[in-house]
């Protein structure tokens, strides 16, 4: 699904990442850990393609950096569900209009997109918020809403960037607990986390990055 | 495809009041602007009326030789009122001036000498209705240069004044509305920039979530065609409103008429829709 072929990056005073080879099959549940700075973010934005490698190319859902036309990178972003840890909700449209946004994207039907948009906020337990605002929501409620935006245009792979980063420990759980739902129904997750008690003994993979390097895979 | 055409066209709406302070500042910046324009305009299409009237009373007296026939003075006065200058042509002939002579001195000129001693004559006025400045010289020439024609009068030194003078005032109106026109388009594409400014979050999430810079684009676009059609219509309307009010106090004053026609509401609004698109669309390729 997502695959990294000796992928360097730099930024113009440090590196960003280097000879970073990794790949993350299609049903697979993998965490990024790493400190602050290490490039967990910098992988991130290599696979939604916001950066393009120096070196190498990052391949995603067979799309491959190194080919792709600038003008085509709407495209795979559709392919990817991203969960952010600030939630990237837009606050001047409600529950609904959030999610509904990807599908609109694609010209979906307007009855389809009520319907797919119902269900999925049906599946993650927050239907009766549908009418409100993101700033009336509590940071869990609004992580779900984040959740629902990316999983209701059915994508390939969810890319959740620190998501548990602003929830108390419960939600924190909690949330993992949907990913890995979500993985059991045969969508690839890959999550970037600085929590390590958080993400242990949960048989998945962990990547670790020291500055800008793979360390443990 | 309609589906997303829809959206697009209801986002850009919805985008009004979501960015109510930004877009009532735009739509003020329209208005004042294209309330402006809608001035000149006004002021540029009812010029011809003064010009109009001055241009009736200009007068060229054309005096044939004494020894023309009245037959040869027709043909001569049919040539004059085939040229395209012209609009008609009011003959004198002998026995006309004779009496003309009588009318203003009491005294019978034939009687007086025992012959006719004054010659025949045409008035000839010029077409009124161009918003081009009228050159009487060429006129004046060709007319003197027919055979049986003597003298041609006419008062060339104010004319000219007049047409030059009415001439600065179109050019004028011109260059104005023109500058006033890239203002707007400067001013409403800072505004509009402003908007984006304040929306580039929204921008960066949409472009995260896989939209093309098109879908992100069109609703802006559109956001700013509306705002430039609501400021139009208020123009408009405002306008509409003093006109009404001035072709009410007016003819107590003057005999004018402020004329408006539906072709200016048309150009209004075309004029907003380009200042509106080409607006936005500067201001939004600047942060895609």
């Amino acid at each position: 699904m997502i695959a990294f072929n000796d992928v360097s990056y730099f930024f113009s005073k440090e590196i960003g990442v280097k000879d970073v080879s990794f790949e993350i099959s299609h049903d697979e549940f993998a965490f990024l850990i790493g400190p602050t700075g290490s490039g967990k973010t910098t992988i991130m934005r290599l696979i939604y393609m916001d950066l393009m490698p120096d070196e190498g190319f990052v391949t995603v859902g067979g799309i491959s950096s190194n080919k792709i036309k600038k003008r085509k990178i709407p495209m795979v972003r559709r392919k990817i569900g991203m969960v952010f840890q600030d939630y990237h909700l837009l606050s001047d449209r409600n529950i609904f209009e959030n999610v509904a946004l990807p599908l609109h994207m694609v010209g979906i039907r307007r009855d389809e997109v009520r319907e797919r948009v119902m269900n999925m906020l049906n599946e993650l337990d927050i239907e009766e918020k549908e009418k409100k605002k993101p700033f009336e929501l509590s940071g869990g409620e609004q992580q779900r809403v984040c959740i629902a935006r990316a999983l209701v245009k059915e994508p390939e792979v969810i890319l959740a960037d620190e998501p548990t980063g602003n929830l108390d420990p419960v939600a924190a759980h909690d949330l993992i607990k949907l990913l890995e739902n979500v993985n059991n129904e045969g969508t690839a997750v890959f999550m970037v986390s600085h929590n390590y008690n958080l993400i242990k003994n949960r048989g998945h993979r962990i990547l670790e990055i020291q500055m800008g390097e793979i360390q443990n895979q | 495809m309609i589906d997303k055409i829809s959206f697009l066209l209801i986002e850009g709406f919805r985008n009004l009041w979501r960015h109510k302070l930004t877009a009532s500042t735009s739509i003020f910046s329209v208005f004042l602007t294209l309330f402006l324009i809608g001035i000149l305009i006004i002021v540029g299409q009812n010029s011809h009326y003064p010009i109009e009237y001055f241009r009736s009373k200009y007068k060229i007296e054309v005096f044939f030789n004494n020894d023309t026939s009245d037959a040869q003075e027709k043909i001569i006065i049919e040539k004059i009122r085939e040229l395209p200058e012209v609009r008609s042509v009011t003959p004198i002939t002998k026995k006309d001036a004779v009496r003309i002579f009588k009318d203003q001195f009491g005294e019978d000129v034939v009687k007086m000498l025992g012959y006719n001693p004054l010659p025949g004559s045409a008035v000839v006025n010029i077409n009124k209705d161009s918003f081009e400045q009228v050159n009487l010289e060429p006129l004046i020439e060709e007319i003197q240069s027919l055979n049986g024609v003597d003298i041609v009068r006419y008062q060339g030194r104010l004319i000219s004044r007049l047409e030059r003078f009415y001439q600065m005032m179109i050019n004028l109106l011109k260059i104005s509305t023109g500058m006033i026109l890239l203002v707007s388009i400067v001013v409403i594409s800072n505004t509009i920039k402003l908007t984006i400014y304040t929306c580039r979050e929204l921008i960066k999430t949409l472009q995260l979530l896989g939209a093309t810079k098109m879908f992100i684009k069109v609703p802006f676009i559109l956001e700013g065609i509306f705002q430039s059609i609501i400021g139009a219509s208020l123009a408009f309307f405002t306008i509409f409103g003093l006109m009404k009010v001035g072709n009410h106090y007016l003819p107590q004053l003057v005999t004018l008429r402020i004329q408006l026609d539906l072709y200016f509401g048309i150009g209004l609004l075309i004029i907003s829709v380009v200042i509106g698109f080409i607006g936005s669309y500067r201001a939004v390729s600047k942060f895609l």
